[in-house]
């Protein structure tokens, strides 16, 4: 009975002190947050849309609409930043691959020909998928001008039964 | 001066090594070290923890950026309290719950087979493949048991009667601790 008693007291103590632990964190965690010269804002908006606008303000998000038709025009270079095994798998008919975990060992082979002025168009799959927006902050880092993503890119693409291809090499053509 | 007592102290030695309480003593360290150098980068960086949490489509989006602000001061206190030995019953109970919650997500991830970066140890980008997924379910699981060694000697392991030095006086010279009437 005694040891019972003291068994619930323990898990009491370990609740309350959990809840302190917590308590202690969060008002180190605020604090330290309010005195750090790059603050996080206390809740922030995560849609795909929000986190595609850059700090200038411009929104570099490109809808399946133009996308498609940069790829029936062929004025755009669509870059799959997935990995090569699930390029490999599947991918936008034409498209090049530049996995963003290897984008430095990658960039020159596959950006060679491509102007800085051409129109870009990186792409993932799933609506968080960073990569995309990665490669495309990235690629304007390193000057070019004309960079979009399409989000959630290969689902998209798939569902509205556009080309798609398979295998490790781009496609010579995009469009049929 | 109490009738009873003799005033000798014990000459038996303080038993502060055993090999019941030496599993405890590992797992406590090795679990407390693990949350400090775990909390470090993503208190430094808690920009690209928020990212990593989003990247879990775990947590509502109104709950990340708070997320990303308090859970590595919470991991940072749990893995002091851990290592030092204050507060140990809060401490075992919140890590454990912390790695149930992680584990499970990792696994609900691979289950389901999301693509997240896994902001385990650093906030570096990094796409694991499945393998990598897999080490990170296995190397967070043996975490987990580490938990829950650390909760079973502190909630149900059976409280030896004589176990702090306190409590030893009191057996020994029971006519000092008597309360006065």
């Amino acid at each position: 009975m005694a040891e019972t008693e003291k068994k619930r007291k323990i898990a009491v103590r370990g609740i309350c002190q959990a809840g302190g632990i917590i308590l202690l964190a969060a008002i180190l965690g605020l604090l330290v947050n309010q005195i750090r010269s790059e603050r996080l804002p206390l809740m922030a908006d995560w849609s795909p849309e929000a986190r595609l606008t850059l700090e200038s303000g411009e929104n570099i998000a490109i809808s399946l609409g133009e996308a498609r038709e940069a790829f029936l025009s062929k004025e755009g270079v669509f870059l799959d930043a997935r990995s090569s095994e699930l390029y490999e798998g599947g991918h936008i008919r034409g498209a090049r691959n530049l996995p963003w975990q290897a984008v430095d060992e990658h960039f020159d082979a596959v950006m060679a020909d491509i102007p800085k002025d051409r129109l870009v168009i990186a792409y993932c799959d799933g609506e968080a998928c960073a990569l995309s927006k990665d490669l495309a902050i990235e690629l304007l880092f390193r000057g070019y001008e004309n960079v979009r993503v399409l989000i959630n890119g290969w689902s998209i693409w798939q569902e509205n039964q556009l080309p798609v291809a398979k295998g490790s090499q781009p496609e010579a053509l995009q469009a049929n | 001066m109490p009738k009873n007592s003799t005033l000798k102290p014990s000459k038996k030695k303080k038993q502060v090594w055993n090999l019941k309480t030496l599993p405890f003593f590992c797992a406590r360290i090795f679990l407390g070290g693990i949350f400090i150098i775990a909390s470090l980068d993503k208190i430094l960086n808690p920009g690209a923890f928020a990212e990593i949490i989003h990247n879990y489509q775990f947590l509502p989006d109104a709950f990340i950026n708070l997320t990303a602000i308090i859970l590595p001061w919470a991991e940072l206190l749990l893995g002091l309290f851990l290592v030092i030995g204050i507060w140990l019953p809060g401490a075992a109970l919140l890590s454990t719950i912390l790695l149930v919650v992680f584990w499970g997500s990792l696994l609900f991830n691979l289950i389901r087979g999301l693509d997240v970066y896994c902001g385990c140890f650093s906030t570096s980008i990094e796409v694991p493949s499945d393998a990598t997924m897999i080490w990170y379910v296995v190397r967070d699981g043996i975490f987990l048991l580490l938990a829950f060694i650390v909760c079973y000697y502190v909630f149900f392991m059976k409280r030896r009667k004589l176990g702090s030095a306190s409590q030893k006086m009191k057996r020994e010279f029971p006519g000092v601790y008597q309360r006065r009437k």
